[in-house]
């Protein structure tokens, strides 16, 4: 089962997001602030991260610079989030390091998509029935 | 009656008279005193000289007029002898000797206090006769060969001096007139003021020709008319008075470009109504020409009836008249510049720019009243100083300087904070051009406008407008929070209640859950296009691989197509290749115009064509092409406004922001390329957008 950290410093976000994951087989894991977030990725085994670029302490670009820096978790799939789709937030994205990125709000079946292609053998095989 | 005297002393006093006559004649200064000299040297009673008269003819009339004479007190003064009449008149016409042994018995004797004998001999100049020494003795037959011998060497004698005292005068009157022209010209230097000039030309000539009186007009080329600038001494003063052509002397000469003298005005058939009150006897009239061109006219009259012009006064007055004639031109010139000068001057006067002249050494020349103002220097207190010295502060001295440097070669421009002399500071755009005159560098003048407001007023635009784009950008994000959730959870609450198997409540979620989709591209919609209002919105320029971002576009589109029952038709060659361009954007514009056309059509088909324009730049044609209601030209007209459905219904049948068109149009002319529209109603429509392949805008920093 992929292990998923979700970095978002908005309760209604997390929650909303987490629950309609885990309905789809995922473990999720979160953090509430960028610093939170580099430092349980760190520790933990993460699968894929799913990282807002709008946080409080360090910013999601900054966060997903200091885990690419880092040997351990510099390959770690990372897809990032911004509340809309600028111009300049994909690119500084993709520059700080992310693998993908995709717009709030959560369009599910899409970035369901995008997760299964970083994840590849390791999305979940089965949809676990209720929350 | 004398006794005649002895031949011998006879001769003696002979000799004593020519001596008398000689040693008064050395003396004399003028014609008048060597008549008198001649007359009184040969009055002796002893040779029976007992009257000597000088008659001199008059130029003009051949009158003889008495100018001296001896030997009767109660002789008429300017006795006047009619030419042709009295016994002289033969002396006068033939220029000889003419000797009367008896008066008495001649007819044209002028009966006079003698009645004895007269000898008249001429007095003759350069071959010329000017007048009639007439001696009478009270006998008859009182002369003889001696007494003609030494009166003809008396004329002689008295006629080499008068040469002389006329060559003097001569001399002395052309001294005069040149004097005379200095000074006019003096006065053209010194007042060069029309009338002002107009009355010393008329003084002098007055004064040079011993007129009574006179006036000059000038040539009115608009109203073809002269009008009287100066006058002096013609019985009223006639300044201000127009004459007609052909109007009076001055009117005649005019018309004519002659001079013009007539002996007796108030007889001329041309005479001016305008002078019918005062006295004219004889007037002088003489055209003021340039070349050929009539400047005025000048007139002088004799109001005395005894005197006439003669042609030496039409001499004199022909050396006036192009003097006068320069002096009206010179001055007309002058006026002109004058009130050329002063319509300049008075534009730097009033104008609200600050204007300064400098010197060659920077120093202040000159200042407008908008200088003082603007710098708080009076005129008195800036001028003589270095300009820089008192505008300028420790921290702008040396870009002032460089400034002034500058414009004493070429113009320059900038803004820049001067300071004024109450130590306030004052933005001001500043330019500085070089005062050049007939390739002579003058110095260079200064033109400060100050924009203190100006600069406040735009930092306060400034402020606001990133005050506004910061709250949008703010306000934005507050609202996309609570949207998120919305959206989030009615799609979440969709998934989990089909799975509850409370299927009768999806549609009223997928309601919420749509509106809130809405309210969020609205939302997003605005902020773009405030962005692009602000200036703020910035390209991302990158190499794509365009088949790639359309097959992509496509996918994404698909929904929507569907939803209408319409068919896409996609045509992009692998042969289109990379663009450069800002790939996020180019997809915003292309989903903007697929959602439109599955919109507006129904059942029908959508082409989306991507090609590569085969002539000149190979610029990136991008078409999408409906089969749907199409616009009539007025809707087309709006298309691309902001806010501007086709119809206010449109929106709320179609659904859509009603931005999405105006923001592409942007986007395009921001990547340097544009957006068509043909449309038919109840055909379709075709939206071709056409970049740059290779967008040319500087890719921001990051």
């Amino acid at each position: 089962m992929a292990k998923i950290l979700l970095v978002e410093d908005n309760e209604m976000n997390r929650d909303m997001l987490s629950r309609r994951l885990e309905r789809k087989g995922y473990q999720v894991e979160m953090a509430v602030d960028g610093r939170q977030g580099v430092d349980k990725a760190k520790t933990m085994a993460y699968d894929l991260v799913l990282m807002d670029m709008s946080l409080p302490e360090i910013d999601g670009w900054e966060a997903t610079r200091e885990l690419r820096a880092d040997p351990a978790t510099k390959d770690l799939p990372i897809i990032a989030l911004t509340a809309h789709a600028m111009s300049g937030d994909r690119e500084k994205a993709l520059e700080a390091g992310c693998n993908d990125y995709d717009t709030k709000p959560i369009e599910l079946s899409r970035l369901l998509g995008k997760m299964e292609a970083l994840l590849g053998g390791a999305a979940p095989a089965a949809e676990p029935g209720g929350a | 009656m004398t006794p005649r005297t002895s031949r011998r002393s006879a001769q003696a006093h002979r000799q004593a008279a020519l001596l008398r006559l000689t040693t008064g004649i050395v003396s004399a200064h003028n014609e008048d005193d060597i008549y008198h000299a001649m007359v009184d040297g040969l009055h002796d009673e002893a040779l029976g000289y007992s009257f000597l008269g000088a008659f001199i003819i008059e130029p003009d009339t051949g009158d003889r007029v008495l100018r001296a004479s001896a030997g009767w007190p109660d002789a008429p003064e300017s006795w006047r002898v009619h030419k042709g009449e009295g016994l002289s008149a033969r002396a006068a016409e033939d220029g000889t000797l003419h000797y009367t042994a008896d008066v008495t018995r001649e007819a044209s004797y002028l009966p006079s206090r003698v009645r004895g004998s007269e000898v008249d001999i001429p007095l003759r100049v350069d071959g010329e006769t000017i007048g009639v020494l007439v001696v009478e003795s009270d006998e008859r037959d009182a002369f003889d060969d001696q007494d003609f011998e030494i009166l003809s060497a008396a004329a002689d004698q008295a006629a080499i001096a008068i040469a002389r005292v006329r060559l003097i005068e001569a001399e002395r009157r052309r001294a005069d007139e040149h004097k005379a022209l200095l000074d006019t010209l003096a006065d053209l230097s010194s007042e060069l003021e029309l009338s002002r000039v107009l009355q010393a030309v008329i003084d002098r000539a007055v004064t040079q020709l011993g007129v009574s009186g006179g006036e000059v007009a000038i040539w009115d080329e608009e109203r073809q008319d002269l009008v009287i600038l100066a006058s002096r001494s013609v019985g009223k003063d006639s300044t201000g008075t127009r004459l007609k052509l052909d109007e009076g002397a001055m009117g005649a000469v005019a018309r004519s470009l002659e001079p013009l003298i007539i002996p007796s005005y108030h007889e001329w058939m041309g005479r001016s109504e305008k002078y019918s009150d005062i006295t004219v006897h004889s007037v002088m009239a003489a055209p003021l020409l340039i070349g050929r061109r009539l400047v005025g006219a000048i007139a002088t009259v004799h109001s005395d009836p005894e005197r006439v012009f003669v042609e030496e006064d039409l001499r004199l007055l022909n050396m006036f008249a192009p003097q006068a004639a320069i002096a009206i031109e010179n001055a007309r010139l002058y006026t002109e510049a004058q009130r050329q000068r002063q319509y300049f001057e008075s534009l730097v006067q009033n104008s609200p720019v600050a204007i300064v002249s400098l010197g060659l050494g920077h120093e202040i020349v000159s200042c407008n009243p908008a200088f003082e103002r603007l710098f708080g220097y009076s005129t008195e207190e800036a001028v003589g100083r270095p300009l820089d010295d008192l505008i300028s502060t420790a921290d702008t001295r040396s870009e002032a300087e460089a400034y002034t440097r500058e414009a004493l070669d070429h113009a320059v421009h900038g803004i820049g904070r001067r300071r004024r002399k109450d130590g306030a500071f004052v933005d001001v755009e500043i330019l500085g051009v070089p005062v050049v005159v007939d390739g002579e560098q003058l110095g260079l003048m200064g033109l400060y406008h100050d924009i203190t407001e100006l600069l406040e007023a735009r930092r306060e635009a400034e402020a606001a407008n990133s005050a506004k784009s910061q709250f949008l950008a703010n306000m934005s994000h507050e609202l996309r929070t609570p949207l998120n959730a919305i959206i989030g959870y009615s799609e979440m609450l969709q998934e989990e209640v089909e799975e509850l198997g409370q299927s009768a409540l999806v549609p009223d979620l997928g309601k919420i859950h749509t509106a809130g989709r809405h309210l969020l591209a609205l939302i997003n919609d605005v902020l773009d296009l405030s962005k692009i209002e602000a200036g703020k919105m910035e390209l991302f320029l990158e190499e794509f691989d365009v088949r790639k971002m359309i097959d992509d576009v496509a996918a994404t589109a698909r929904p929507l197509i569907d939803k209408n029952a319409n068919r896409l038709e996609v045509r992009c060659g692998a042969e289109v290749g990379d663009m450069r361009g800002d790939l996020t954007k180019v997809r915003q514009m292309l989903l903007n115009l697929l959602s439109n056309a599955s919109k507006f059509t129904t059942g029908g088909r959508i082409d989306l064509e991507v090609e590569r324009d085969s002539n000149g730049d190979g610029a990136m044609i991008f078409r999408v092409r409906d089969t749907g209601i199409g616009m009539t030209p007025e809707q087309q007209a709006r298309v691309f406004e902001a806010f501007s459905q086709a119809e206010a219904s449109t929106a709320r049948r179609f659904g859509g922001t009603g931005l999405g068109l105006a923001i592409s149009k942007r986007f395009c002319e921001m990547m340097g390329g544009g957006i068509e529209l043909e449309s038919e109603a109840g055909v379709g429509s075709t939206f071709t957008i056409r970049l740059p392949a290779n967008a040319a805008v500087a890719e921001p920093q990051t």
